[in-house]
């Protein structure tokens, strides 16, 4: 008996359509101010203190808090600088310095205080002598590639503009990555193309291979946004476009155009 | 957009689920939003020309400009009815309406009918907006859940606690909870306020359907 069509149910398909337009609209909206505004995270840095290392007057007190009564010439000393063998705070870095902590033999609970400033000279000396042991290798590797035909871009001769102004943004690269770098995969990589303008500015980051993990192509990116304050600008005032895969012992240049 | 882009398969399905929720969702918002507003308007505009009227055929020749409201059904319906009504009493003894109420009923029952399916034109489609506003926290829940296991999962794979590698998993995980909120916030809301506004209509249509039987019956007892 109800004669009632109901004709306000095609509107019902216009509706659809709107929503989904409106969805859309907000999407690329959201997309668009993403690279408006890049995220800025601000990462803390994490510090990771073996207690084992600490300097104790006294081992055994089993303390490293300084005496009140004792202000002795011992507990001014550093940390035994040795055991921290390895120079950036990578994760293999770290992991080497537990082994080796770990392996050393806990002290003998008769120990002398004579003894351990003994220990603890012993210890200085050993950390001086490697450090100038470095210092010196440093300087040998230096004077063998002072002229040799391999710096710079592959094939370039050494000589060529641009060779030094890649090892530059390499090295910027390097220092930044150090500070940034972690990844949650065995062997990841980041292929990454850069463009630098004439005045220095980076114009444009490609990610142009990666292994997919994305906690390193967040450390990249975070290491690029860091190194790109020290950007120069290239030599002839010239755009310049380099590319550069990134991996966690370091940078290696790719391409160059 | 990357924090999508780099989330699991599962997380990836339980986000392409609750944009669907989201859009028909909207869809339903947007359609029953106007269809109430329409059902508003007219009722309002064909009440004050009821009342104007003096005769129930002027109403009835009128009766099509205000197609959008839900009490001119209910105003044909009654109509109708009453017309079959007059015609047979008409037919039987020729003493038209004069003691017989029983043909008042067969108006009320009509009315009762129409009002019905009024009700149920307008709460259509308002099941779904329940449904997403109740389950798709739960299923972005679900989608967190399952983001923050494989998390865990590459952290204990990888042997590594610290923030840069745990925080991006579990961002990419709360992403379909949030989603799953954007989701069911709006529908929540909107069926509140559908719910409102369609108890609004069916108190009208029972005042008008008391209105007009009152009227129906006044006649009858005046003949």
């Amino acid at each position: 008996m109800i004669s009632r069509n109901p004709p306000i149910d095609t509107g019902m398909s216009v509706s659809f359509i709107a929503s989904a337009v409106i969805h859309l609209a907000v999407f690329l909206l959201l997309v668009w101010w993403g690279q408006l505004f890049p995220p800025q995270m601000t990462i803390q840095e994490t510090y990771y203190v073996d207690v084992v290392n600490l300097p104790t007057p006294n081992p055994q007190s089993g303390s490293s808090a300084q005496k009140p009564g004792k202000p002795g010439a011992e507990v001014s000393q550093p940390a035994p600088a040795p055991l921290m063998t390895a120079p950036p705070p990578s994760r293999t870095s770290l992991k080497t310095i537990t082994k080796e902590v770990k392996q050393t033999p806990p002290p003998a609970l008769a120990e002398t205080e004579a003894g351990f400033n003994e220990r603890m000279a012993k210890l200085e000396r050993r950390a001086e002598a490697r450090h100038e042991e470095a210092a010196l290798e440093k300087m040998r590797k230096t004077v063998k590639n002072s002229g040799s035909p391999k710096i710079g871009v592959p094939g370039a001769g050494g000589a060529e503009a641009g060779s030094r102004y890649t090892d530059y943004i390499k090295s910027r690269l390097e220092d930044a990555l150090k500070e940034t770098i972690s990844y949650s995969t065995k062997d990841p990589y980041v292929a990454v193309l850069l463009t630098i303008a004439a005045d220095g500015t980076l114009s444009r980051i490609r990610i142009v291979q990666s292994s997919g993990d994305a906690t390193f192509e967040l450390a990249v990116r975070r290491a690029i946004d860091l190194a790109k304050e020290k950007f120069t600008a290239p030599p002839n005032r010239t755009a310049y476009e380099n590319g550069f895969i990134f991996k966690p012992k370091g940078i290696s240049k790719s391409s160059s155009r | 957009m990357g924090i999508i882009t780099s989330a699991g398969i599962v997380v990836k399905l339980v986000l392409m689920l609750l944009l669907s929720f989201s859009v028909v969702s909207w869809g339903i918002i947007l359609f029953k939003f106007f269809q109430v507003q329409r059902a508003n308007g007219d009722s309002e505009r064909f009440m004050d020309f009821f009342w104007k009227s003096k005769r129930f055929d002027a109403i009835a020749s009128q009766v099509d400009r205000f197609a959008n409201s839900p009490l001119t059904v209910l105003f044909n319906e009654g109509y109708k009815e009453l017309k079959i009504v007059v015609e047979t009493d008409s037919k039987s003894d020729g003493s038209a309406l004069s003691t017989d109420l029983g043909g008042v009923e067969n108006v009320s029952r009509a009315l009762r009918r129409a009002t019905n399916s009024e009700i149920t034109r307008l709460e259509k489609y308002l099941t779904f907006l329940a449904t997403t506003g109740s389950t798709s926290p739960f299923i972005g829940l679900f989608g967190t859940v399952w983001g923050i296991m494989t998390a865990f999962e590459g952290i204990g794979k990888t042997g590594s606690a610290s923030l840069a590698v745990v925080a991006p998993g579990i961002a990419e995980a709360l992403i379909a909870t949030a989603i799953g909120l954007v989701a069911a916030i709006p529908a929540v809301m909107a069926y509140n306020h559908f719910q409102h506004k369609i108890r609004v209509l069916i108190n009208e249509m029972d005042s008008f359907t008391t209105e007009f039987l009152n009227i129906v019956q006044r006649n009858i007892a005046g003949k």
